[in-house]
């Protein structure tokens, strides 16, 4: 008998129709996963990876449809089952592993419980539903399965609800497992064991896996095979090691080149110009939907869906012939001129032992709880036309360093000095003055902006305040300066935030802290929640503007490579205190603390480190 | 702004304001459009029915009570008491529920504590009682009605306005407005106000209906108004005594009641499900 592969598409487009016109969502994915094989997905938000998920499990809503291909789950193809037989399925034959795993367990029921539904659906006795959960639980390496049992997902970690939920996914024995961004929400060392568990697990029980990420690396690192998608299309796929290795289309190089190196040289990152179009853009994009931020195109590329090329062992690229043999020319050095060595000039800040402990919530009867130390004798200078990065672990208290030196906590203990003066004791002008000096871009762009405001009030807000008023067609003008010294289109002024892409909010979240003329920023995980192309060109404009206007970046982050590429120093934070700090290159070659080497390792893109050859 | 202009287009909001603009209508043109003077008693003619019974006359369109005076007239002169109590009570409690409520959300500690115990001390009377009390001891006029259920109601704003202001003070644009020099009121009016602006008008309007109920409600026992202005209560009141006789005198300040209620609660809810982003169904 004829083996099938687990999970075969052919030639799938899926379709959405929206008004009049309709969108492939999905342009022709061919695919197939053999038995204990890892397939990876990757690509930046919005490029159909998870929406290649949901069609496997046959939760999209019904006015998508499959307009041509086959999707054969064990050699029967799934687009003409009814509901009930895909339902049938998902959890026993299919599993899923979830992005957010707090979010994807009930909060009201314990683990025990949910763990005893999903077995008593498998068939499981009930008499055995316990003793099994819990001996799932300790195949995960979860300590403790038995009072685990008892627990309900508050009281987990994010990396064990994860567990949990895998353990769940494995326990029906399924011969796919669908694993949506697993590891996104958690921080770098359980990613690494997450991803170890996922391995073994599979290894144990032969199941074949499909994994989404937007990673590239570390889809390299755990998959046999990976796809790259871009808006729907699938670009070029073969064994990982080669795809990362030799990348061959123009997408798939630049989002390689865009992560910053965690070693060897530092080059100026590659950014595409734009962004990925959105999904009801996708409508008027025939031929190569990469085409208008490629490099390489030419007008072939414009007409239809490029055709698939071998260029490797199983390796093949979609797209047009002139883009095969084109080279990028190998990216820039970061400047030297960059690393600015700290000059005789006073720090633009300086912290001596600063510490802020909270005191714990007082009980009934006034005792005090034990108090909490969020930040514990943190010392740390930046000097002027410095960037210094600051990394940790979500948790460790890089924010809270970072409400201090805005003056939003007061130190519990030590000496906070700005540009050599104690805001705590300065008198009212030149506190003001301190405080205009130190601006802050906050993480989450959607919440650090007003949605009511446009982005021309947005920009120039600061000039709101008494003191730095001016008329109407000065804030034009300096609207108009701050929108290019960002690099936002001209046109944007009147839009409001809704209307911009993520990249495009961070910007303007910069441009508002730059309008006073800083001397310096105060960056909080701004790059975070960025697709990595964006990430690329908010990077460099730092980068740029540090050059340009000569102010200082306290730049905080988990994300060890974006740090070196931006920052000359780093200071590493755990629970509180600062372990390490040093010159980025000395402190990332010859880590001396246990947990900056760990954090180091943990980082996928660590290894293979191999360069594009040209 | 994209939030107005869909709640303009919803079919509640535009039954509502509809309603609504008629019953203003008629307030404003009272002695345009009332056939008598609603306070002009006719001896010889008490409970006549209305024109289209046999018995009754044109000059009565409605019909007459007790007293012989028109009801129509009665129904029209009263939509004034009925919507100035209306408007004034509302905008009273919004100013004071909505002031407090931006003060303790944006201060929170102990001002937000005092003001919270405040409102669950004043919610827990029970607010036809409170209002009678109040009643009782202002007496009756329009503008003691207004007061008795500004100090009823502006609890109702305060406590909804106070939640919305806490989850925008906590966004990180208002640290930002802060950090870039903004001064407390500054950042109030520019940066929390504009958001919590469409709830207001939303309670605003819903307000508005539950002012009339209320004002019936005194002026059905006689707490209200002074006895020589017209108002739905009181005309409810009055023909209770006769129902069996002339139902209608009871009937159309009760019709009155019901068309302006719904017109402010249709208002209100289309205004809510239009304004509040959180209903708003998106257009894919």
């Amino acid at each position: 008998m004829q083996t099938h592969p687990v999970l075969a598409l052919d030639g799938v487009t899926l379709q959405a129709g929206t008004g009049n016109k309709t969108i492939e969502l999905l342009r022709d994915i061919s695919f197939t996963v053999e038995r204990g094989r890892t397939l990876g997905l990757v690509g930046e938000s919005g490029a159909g990876k998870s929406m290649i998920g949901r069609l496997i499990s046959g939760l999209l809503p019904p006015s998508f449809q499959v307009a041509a291909g086959r999707l054969l789950f064990d050699g029967a193809d799934l687009t003409g089952q009814s509901a009930a037989a895909r339902r049938a399925l998902l959890g026993r034959r299919i599993a899923f592993v979830p992005q957010e795993p707090l979010s994807a367990l009930n909060p009201v029921l314990s683990i025990g419980r949910q763990f005893a539904e999903h077995l008593a659906r498998l068939g499981v006795p009930d008499r055995q539903r316990q003793d099994r959960a819990a001996e799932w639980l300790a195949a995960v390496h979860l300590p403790e399965p038995r009072a685990m049992l008892r627990r309900y997902p508050h009281e987990l970690s994010g990396g064990q609800c994860q567990r949990v939920l895998i353990a769940m996914a494995f326990s029906s024995e399924p011969s796919l497992i669908v694993a949506d961004e697993p590891t996104t929400a958690l921080d770098v060392i359980t990613q690494a064991r997450i991803m170890q568990l996922l391995k073994e697990q599979q290894a144990l029980h032969g199941a074949a896996v499909v994994l989404i990420t937007h990673d590239l690396h570390l889809a390299a690192q755990v998959c046999d095979e990976v796809g790259v998608m871009y808006a729907g299309d699938m670009v070029e796929r073969g064994p990982a090691s080669a795809v990362l290795r030799a990348p061959f289309h123009p997408y798939t190089r630049s989002l390689r080149n865009s992560v910053p190196a965690l070693d060897g040289p530092r080059r100026i990152l590659p950014a595409l110009p734009d962004q990925m179009p959105g999904v009801m853009a996708l409508a008027g994009l025939g031929g190569c939907r990469f085409a208008p931020r490629c490099p390489s195109r030419d007008t072939a590329c414009a007409g239809a869906l490029p055709p698939w090329h071998e260029v490797g062992p199983a390796h093949r690229v979609r797209c047009a012939d002139a883009c095969l043999g084109a080279d990028f020319p190998p990216a820039a050095d970061v400047p030297d001129g960059l690393i600015r060595l700290p000059s005789e000039a006073p720090a633009v800040l300086e912290l001596c032992d600063v510490s802020l402990h909270y005191a714990g919530r007082r009980g009934l009867f006034g005792r005090p709880a034990a108090t909490i130390a969020a930040v514990h004798e943190v010392s740390l200078t930046v000097g002027p036309g410095e960037f210094v990065g600051l990394v940790g672990e979500s948790g460790s208290g890089k924010s809270s360093v970072a409400r201090l030196v805005m003056g939003l906590e007061r130190p519990t203990s030590g000496r906070l000095l700005l540009e050599g003066h104690d805001p705590l004791t300065a008198d009212q002008p030149l506190l003001r003055a301190l405080r205009e000096h130190v601006q802050i871009v906050f993480q989450d762009p959607q919440s650090a902006l007003n949605p009511r405001r446009n982005v021309f009030s947005l920009v120039t807000q600061a000039l709101e305040v008494s003191g730095h008023r001016v008329d109407r067609p000065e804030r034009r003008r300096q609207a108009r300066r701050l929108i290019e010294e960002t690099g936002l289109p001209a046109d944007c002024l009147p839009r409001v935030p809704s209307q911009l892409s993520g990249g495009q909010k961070q910007r303007v979240n910069i441009a508002r802290a730059l309008c006073v003329t800083p001397r310096l920023l105060v960056a909080d995980e701004i790059v975070s929640g960025l697709d990595v192309s964006v990430q690329a060109q908010i990077l460099n404009l730092l980068l740029r503007l540090g050059r340009e206007l000569g102010i200082s970046l306290l730049f905080i982050s988990h994300d060890l490579a974006v740090v070196r590429y931006l920052c000359s120093r780093v200071a590493v934070m755990y629970r509180g205190r600062i372990v390490e700090t040093g010159d980025t290159e000395e402190v990332f070659a010859n880590p001396r603390h246990a947990y900056t080497r760990s954090l180091l390792e943990a980082v996928p893109s660590n290894r293979p480190p191999v360069d594009l050859a040209g | 702004m994209s939030g107005w202009q869909s709640a303009l287009r919803a079919g509640k909001v535009q039954v509502g304001l509809g309603l609504l603009i008629i019953l203003l209508l008629v307030a404003l043109l009272a002695p345009v459009l009332a056939p008598h003077d609603p306070r002009e008693q006719d001896i010889l003619n008490t409970l006549t029915p209305p024109a289209w019974d046999a018995e009754g006359s044109a000059e009565y369109p409605m019909g007459t009570d007790s007293l012989g005076r028109c009801i129509l007239s009665q129904v029209i002169y009263g939509s004034r008491t009925a919507l100035t109590v209306a408007f004034a009570a509302a905008t009273g409690s919004m100013l004071l529920g909505c002031l407090l409520a931006l003060v303790a959300g944006y201060l929170g500690g102990k001002t937000d504590w005092l003001v919270t115990r405040m409102v669950d001390l004043w919610m827990s009377f029970p607010p036809v009682v409170l209002s009678l009390l109040l009643m009782v001891g202002l007496g009756t006029g329009v503008r003691n009605v207004v007061l008795a259920i500004v100090l009823v109601d502006w609890t109702r704003f305060c406590r909804v306005v106070r939640s919305d202001v806490i989850v925008t003070r906590r966004r990180d644009y208002v640290t930002a407005a802060r950090l870039l020099g903004f001064s407390h009121l500054r950042t109030i009016i520019r940066e929390i106000l504009p958001a919590a602006a469409p709830l207001m008008i939303t309670m605003f309007s819903l307000e508005m209906g539950i002012a009339v109920i209320v004002e019936a409600t005194l002026s059905f026992v006689g707490l209200s108004v002074g006895a020589d202005v017209p108002a739905w209560g009181v005309m409810i009141a009055d023909g209770r005594g006769y129902v069996h006789q002339a139902p209608w005198a009871m009937i159309a300040p009760m019709i009155a009641i019901f068309a302006a209620i719904l017109a402010f609660n249709l208002l209100g809810d289309g205004l809510r499900s239009a304004l509040d982003p959180r209903l708003r169904t998106s257009r894919i």
